[in-house]
C-alpha cells in the first residue's frame, strides 16, 4: 500500500489567507443589497476556516443571489434557472472532497426549482444551501415570486399579488429524511456569520433560509424588523447559537430552542408573531446519500483515463484501412 | 510476534540490521512528512530572502516580502483596481525569490531589475504592455537597496556583520564627532598662542594678513614694531603647550574610528583597527594589544576637555594622568570604542578557543560571538569528527546563560528576521554577547531547502529559540524569553498532515513534530532509521511523540516510527533506533528545562499554586462546616427553590432583556462622538461609496470610520441617514464653523 500525500499542512502564518483571497469579481449587486453582507459573512467563513481556493465551489442558478459564485476567488457553476442543487449534487457525488456551497433564491428555488429542493434535501448530501429569500424577483426588474406577501404590487402583479406567500420554511420543515434547517436575517451579520458557520460544520444538507433585504424593488418591506428588534426572535441553544453580549442588549426577544426538537420548530415557524432566526432543526444522524451510494471501486488515475478515451472513442472517426 | 515485527524490534534496540535486512531511508529528498508541502519552497512566501539595507531606509535588515508589501501598499489601490499590480509585483517577488534560492547575488536593484527582465521576455505580447506598466510603477517606488541574502550557510556571517556594522556606525560618529570636536577646540588654542608670538607679528606677516588691495597705504614696519611694544606678551606655559600638542597628536592618529573626511590628518584605512574576526584568540589578542592605545586616547580626550575649559589643574591632574593607564578603563569608557565581532563555526570552539569564549563572556569585555552550529543532534552522528570531545557550540549558549552577566541569543538561521530586535539589542549591549545560530549542513540534507532544515531544527525542539538579556531587568521574568517558539506550552509541536490513502480518499493525522523527525532530514543520521513496507505496519508501531510518553513496560512492546515521504511523495514510516530515541528525550528535557526558565508550566509555581488551593479549600471547608453547625443551632433552614419560569409560546422559554442585562452591558460610547456598530455593520457599500476615506471596512469587511477628518460632518449625517441598519452614529461636528450646522446637528440627533 503506497500512500501519496496530496494536500497541504495547516499553513504558516505568513501564508494564511486573508478575506481578500477569497474575494473573486467586484459584486455588482444594488448599493445597499442585502446580498452584499450574506457574500461578506462566506467569506468570512472560508478565512476563517481557511479553506484552500481549491476545494470550494459555489453553484448556483439564475437570479441576482445566484451572481454569488462570480464574486468568490473559489470554483463556482452558474448553472441554469432552478438547476442548482442537482448540479451540486453531481459534483458532491463525483467529488466529495470539495466543501460545495449552493447560492439559490425565492424564486429559483420555491418555484421553477422546487422540485429539485425537495429531493435534495431528502438525499440530504453533504452541502450548505443558502436560499437568499429577498420576496421579488429583482434581477428581471420586480416581478412577484413565490413568498412576495399577498398585495405585492410588481410588474406582474400591478393590482396586488392574489395568493398568501409561501412558506420555505414551513415546507422545508415538512420534508422527509430532513437533516439541517436554519433562518437568517442579513441584516444581524453576526448571526448570520454563526449560522452558516453551523451549516457548513453540519454533514449533511444544511438549508439556510436567509431574509434578504431588496432596496432596489422592495425598499420598505423589511424595515418594520430592521428598525424594531423586539420584532425578531433569536432561537438560542447550548447546541445552537448563542449571542454576543453586545447583540444580545440589541435583539432581547430570544427563546431557548433545542435544535433536536423537529416538532417544536415548526411550531415556531408557523405560529410566532415574530421572525425566528436561528437553528430551527439539526439531526447530525441522518446519512448522507453519497456515503450510502459512493462507488467502492477504485477510481485509479488509470482507469479514469480509460474511461475517458473509451467514450470519446464513440466519437473518433477511424481511417479506412 | 511475527518475523517482521521481530525485524523492527531488533532494529530499534541494537540500531543494527539483524536477519533480513530492512532498508535504510537514505535517499536525497527524503523528509518528515510535515515538511513535505514545503519543498518547493521558493513558491511560497516567507521570510526569505533578505535585504541588507545600505540605502533608503533607517532599517538595517528588510524582508523582500516587507518590501513588495510596501511597494503594493503605494501602488496598488485596494479591490478589484489593484489586482493587476499585486498580480505582477508578486510574480516579480516569485521571481527574485527563485533566483537568490538557484544562487544569484546581488543587490536588491540588480535582482530586480534581472527578474523584471525575466518576466517581460516570458510573457505573452497580449499581457506584456500591462507587465511592463506595473513593473514601472513598481521600481519607481522602489526606494532602498543593499545586498539580498538568502536563508543558505553564509548566512549567519554576513548578516551579523552587516548589522553590526549599522549599529557601530551610530557609535562610530558619535565618537568622530566628540574627537573632531576637540581636536579643533585644541587646535584653536594653539592657533592662537602661535598669533601672540613675535613671529606671528612681523612686517610680512601684517602685510600678508591684509591682502593685495591696500597693502600700499600702510607702512607695516612701524606697525610690527607698535604692536610688540603695545600688546603682552602672555604665552601658554610650556608644560600647558606640549600637554595639549600631546593630547592632538593621539586624538589626530586614533585607530580606532575611520576618518569621515579624506582631509583630515588621521590616519586611513590601511592602518585602522579592524574589529571583526574569525578567530577567538586573534581577538583577544588584537584587544590586549589595543588596550595602551585605548588608554591614551581616552588620556587624551580626558585632558582635551579639561584644556578646553581651562580646568586642568597641574597639582591635582597631573598625579592622576600620570598614572592612567589601562587598568583604568571603566566600563564608560569602553562604551566608547568599537564592540568586537567574532564571527565562528561550531568546530572552531574547540580547545584554547574553548577557553578563551569562556574568558570573554565571563568578562565585560565588549565582544559579540557569533557560534555557527551546523549539527545540534551530534552525539547520534557516527562521521562527525571535527566536533570537540568537550562542550559543543549547541550546547554553549545554555551554559553561557548561568554566567548571567553575558547577552545571550540563540535560534535558527530561518528565525533571524523574527529576532532582529534582539540581535539589535545583543549588538548594542555593553558587555560581551553570545548569538548560537543553527544553520544546518546543506551537504547533509541535500534536495531541501537550507530554510526549512533550520526552521525544522526549531519546530522540532532540536534547537529551540530563547533569549537572555541582563539588562532587561533584576528577574528571570524580564530577562529569559522563549516565546519566538511555535506552541511554546505543548511538549512538542503538533499538525495536521492531510495524505490521500489507496482508495484516493482523504486521511487526516496529528503528527508531533520531534527531533527524530527533523533527523531524518540529515544523511548523517540515516543509519538510525530503517524502512518498513506498508504491508508489515501495525498498531504496536507507534509515533516517536507517543513513545516518549511510555513508561520502560510498557515501551517494551512497541517500535516508534516517524512518518517520512521520499522524492515521489510517497508516504514511509521509519523505524527509529534507541540511539535516537535517546537523542530526543534528551532534547525533550532541554526544552523542559527552558519552558521553566520562560515561566511555562513552572514546577515551582505549580506546586506553590497547589499549595495555595489546597489551603484556600481547606479553609472555604472549615467556614461551611461551621456555616451547617450554625444553622443546626439556631434551626434557620435552607430557602425555598427560585420558581421556576413558566413556558413561553409554544412552549418555548422567551425572555425580554431585563434591567439587569442592561446592568451588564458595558458604558457605550459618548454621544458626543462619532462611531459605528461595526459588528452589526451589512457590508452595503452605502458608507464607502459615499466617502471611502472617510469609511472603511476592516479585516472582516465591516465598516468603521477610518479618518473622521477626511469627510464634512454633513457627509457624516448623510451616511448615517442611508445606512440600512441605522448603525452611523455621527456625534458632534468637528469642525464649528462648517455651513449649515444648525440644521445637521438636529439630523444628527436622531442617532445618538
Amino acid at each position: 500500500m503506497a500512500l501519496r500525500a496530496v494536500d497541504f499542512l495547516p499553513r504558516s502564518a505568513e501564508e494564511a489567507l486573508a478575506l481578500e483571497d477569497y474575494e473573486g469579481c467586484a459584486p455588482r449587486w444594488c448599493t445597499g443589497c442585502g446580498d452584499l453582507g450574506i457574500l461578506t459573512a462566506v467569506q468570512r467563513l472560508l478565512r476563517d476556516e481557511q479553506l484552500p481556493l481549491e476545494k470550494v465551489v459555489f453553484v448556483s442558478g439564475i437570479g441576482c443571489s445566484s451572481r454569488f459564485p462570480h464574486y468568490m476567488g473559489t470554483y463556482g457553476f452558474h448553472g441554469l434557472h432552478g438547476r442548482a442543487l442537482p448540479v451540486a449534487e453531481g459534483i458532491k457525488m463525483r467529488r466529495p472532497d470539495l466543501h460545495v456551497f449552493v447560492n439559490t433564491g425565492d424564486g429559483d428555488c420555491c418555484s421553477i426549482g422546487a422540485a429539485h429542493w425537495l429531493h435534495a434535501a431528502r438525499y440530504n448530501m453533504d452541502m450548505t444551501v443558502m436560499m437568499h429569500d429577498n420576496n421579488i424577483y429583482g434581477l428581471t426588474k420586480k416581478q412577484a415570486s413565490p413568498t412576495s406577501p399577498q398585495g405585492t404590487r410588481s410588474n406582474t402583479t400591478p393590482r396586488g399579488s392574489d395568493l398568501a406567500a409561501f412558506d420555505p420554511l414551513i415546507a422545508t420543515l415538512g420534508m422527509s429524511n430532513l437533516s439541517f434547517v436554519a433562518q437568517a436575517a442579513d441584516w444581524i451579520p453576526e448571526l448570520l456569520y454563526k449560522i452558516i458557520s453551523l451549516a457548513f460544520h453540519h454533514h449533511g444538507f444544511s438549508f439556510i433560509r436567509i431574509l434578504q433585504r431588496c432596496p432596489e424593488f422592495l425598499p420598505d418591506h423589511f424595515e418594520p424588523w430592521v428598525q424594531d428588534p423586539d420584532r425578531m426572535l433569536i432561537l438560542t441553544h447550548e447546541d445552537g447559537v448563542q449571542m454576543s453580549t453586545a447583540l444580545s442588549s440589541v435583539y432581547r426577544q430570544t427563546a431557548d430552542h433545542d435544535p433536536m426538537d423537529l416538532i417544536q420548530a415548526r411550531e415556531l415557524v408557523g405560529t410566532s408573531e415574530r421572525i425566528p432566526v436561528g437553528i430551527l432543526y439539526r439531526n447530525p444522524d441522518v446519512p448522507c446519500y453519497e456515503d450510502l451510494r459512493r462507488s467502492r471501486q477504485l477510481q485509479t488515475p488509470a482507469m479514469v483515463s480509460a474511461g475517458l478515451e473509451e467514450e470519446l472513442d464513440k466519437f473518433t472517426i477511424w481511417p479506412m484501412v | 510476534m511475527s518475523v517482521e515485527f521481530q525485524q523492527m524490534v531488533e532494529f530499534h534496540r541494537t540500531g543494527q540490521h539483524i536477519g533480513t535486512e530492512l532498508p535504510s531511508p537514505a535517499t536525497p529528498g527524503t523528509c518528515s512528512a510535515l515538511l513535505a508541502p514545503y519543498r518547493r519552497l521558493a513558491r511560497l512566501r516567507h521570510d526569505f530572502p533578505l535585504v541588507l539595507v545600505t540605502q533608503g531606509s533607517p532599517e538595517p535588515l528588510i524582508s523582500l516580502s516587507d518590501v513588495i508589501d510596501a511597494v503594493l501598499q503605494e501602488i496598488a489601490p485596494p479591490g478589484i483596481s489593484g489586482k493587476r499590480y499585486r498580480e505582477h509585483i508578486l510574480r516579480l517577488e516569485t521571481t527574485i525569490r527563485e533566483q537568490v534560492a538557484d544562487g544569484a547575488e546581488g543587490s536588491l536593484s540588480k535582482l530586480w531589475a534581472q527578474a523584471e527582465k525575466a518576466l517581460l521576455s516570458g510573457d505573452g505580447n497580449g499581457g506584456r504592455e500591462l507587465l511592463r506598466d506595473s513593473l514601472q510603477a513598481a521600481r519607481a517606488r522602489l526606494d532602498i537597496d543593499g545586498p539580498v541574502v538568502g536563508c543558505d550557510e553564509q548566512l549567519p556571517a554576513r548578516l551579523f556583520e552587516h548589522l553590526w556594522a549599522m549599529a557601530e556606525s551610530s557609535r562610530t560618529r558619535a565618537a568622530l564627532e566628540r574627537i573632531d570636536l576637540l581636536t579643533h577646540k585644541l587646535g584653536e588654542i594653539l592657533k592662537v598662542d602661535d598669533l601672540k608670538a613675535a613671529g606671528a607679528r612681523t612686517p610680512q606677516n601684517l602685510k600678508n594678513s591684509l591682502g593685495e588691495r591696500y597693502q600700499d597705504a600702510f607702512d607695516f614696519e612701524l606697525m610690527s614694531r607698535l604692536l610688540n611694544q603695545a600688546t603682552p606678551q602672555r604665552m601658554l606655559p610650556a608644560g600647558r603647550r606640549r600637554r595639549i600638542q600631546s593630547a592632538l597628536s593621539v586624538l589626530e592618529t586614533q585607530k580606532f574610528f575611520a576618518a569621515r573626511s579624506t582631509g583630515a590628518k588621521r590616519l586611513r584605512n590601511k592602518t585602522q583597527f579592524r574589529f571583526v574576526f574569525s578567530s577567538v584568540a586573534n581577538a583577544l589578542k588584537a584587544y590586549r594589544e589595543r588596550l595602551e592605545d585605548m588608554a591614551e586616547l581616552v588620556k587624551a580626550m580626558m585632558i582635551a576637555e579639561l584644556e578646553i575649559d581651562n580646568r586642568y589643574v597641574e597639582s591635582a591632574h597631573d598625579p592622576f594622568f600620570q598614572r592612567f593607564d589601562a587598568g583604568m578603563l571603566g566600563t564608560k569608557d569602553l562604551s566608547l570604542f568599537p564592540a568586537y565581532l567574532i564571527c565562528l563555526h561550531e568546530q572552531d570552539c574547540a580547545g584554547r578557543a574553548q577557553a578563551d569564549l569562556m574568558e570573554i563572556l565571563s568578562s565585560d569585555l565588549p565582544m559579540n560571538i557569533v557560534i555557527q552550529v551546523g549539527d545540534t543532534l551530534g552525539e547520534a552522528a557516527p562521521f562527525e569528527r571535527n566536533v570537540p570531545n568537550g562542550l559543543r557550540g549547541h550546547q554553549l549558549a545554555g551554559i553561557v546563560t548561568g554566567l548571567g552577566s553575558a547577552y545571550v541569543l540563540q535560534s535558527v538561521s530561518a528565525g533571524l528576521y523574527q529576532l532582529r530586535a534582539e540581535i539589535a539589542a545583543g549588538l548594542t549591549y555593553t558587555g560581551p554577547s553570545l548569538f548560537s545560530i543553527f544553520s544546518g549542513s546543506p551537504e547533509m540534507t541535500p534536495g531541501l531547502p537550507p530554510y526549512l532544515v533550520a526552521a525544522s531544527a526549531m519546530e522540532s525542539r532540536a534547537f529551540p529559540a530563547f533569549s537572555f538579556d541582563p539588562s532587561a531587568g533584576q528577574d528571570l521574568a524580564m530577562r529569559f524569553h522563549v516565546q519566538h517558539n511555535p506552541q511554546i506550552e505543548q511538549a512538542w509541536s503538533h499538525h495536521e498532515l492531510a495524505y490521500e490513502d489507496h482508495e484516493l480518499q482523504r486521511n487526516i493525522v496529528d503528527i508531533a513534530m520531534t527531533p527524530a523527525d527533523f533527523a531524518v532530514t540529515d544523511l548523517r543520521y540515516a543509519e538510525h532509521f530503517a524502512d518498513v513496507a506498508p504491508d508489515s505496519w501495525n498498531d504496536d508501531m507507534v509515533p516517536v511523540s507517543d513513545y516518549l510518553e511510555l513508561d520502560e513496560h510498557a515501551a517494551a512492546d512497541k517500535v516508534p516510527y516517524v512518518l517520512v515521504v521520499d522524492g515521489d511523495d510517497i508516504l514511509h514510516r521509519l523505524v527509529v533506533d534507541d540511539t535516537l530515541i535517546r537523542v530526543a528525550r534528551r532534547c525533550g528535557e532541554q526544552w523542559r528545562t527552558l519552558q521553566e526558565q520562560g515561566g511555562i508550566n513552572n514546577s515551582h509555581a505549580a506546586a506553590l499554586l497547589a499549595r495555595e488551593r489546597a489551603s484556600w479549600e481547606q479553609e472555604k471547608a472549615q467556614e461551611l462546616q461551621q456555616l451547617s453547625i450554625d444553622l443546626e443551632q439556631t434551626g434557620v433552614a435552607a430557602g425555598p427553590e427560585p420558581e421556576q419560569e413558566p413556558a413561553g409560546q409554544a412552549g418555548v422559554a422567551q425572555t425580554a432583556g431585563t434591567e439587569e442585562a442592561e446592568e451588564q452591558s458595558p458604558a457605550g460610547p459618548s454621544p458626543d462622538e462619532a462611531y459605528i456598530e461595526t459588528p452589526r455593520c451589512t457590508t452595503c457599500d452605502e458608507c464607502t461609496d459615499r466617502n471611502n476615506r472617510m469609511f472603511a471596512y476592516d479585516e472582516n469587511k465591516q465598516a468603521y470610520i477610518a479618518d473622521l477628518s477626511a469627510g464634512t460632518f454633513r457627509e457624516l449625517v448623510e451616511a448615517a441617514e442611508s445606512c440600512q441598519v441605522c448603525i452611523i452614529h455621527p456625534g458632534k461636528p468637528l469642525n464649528p464653523d462648517e455651513p449649515g450646522l444648525d440644521e445637521l446637528v438636529k439630523r444628527a440627533e436622531l442617532f445618538h
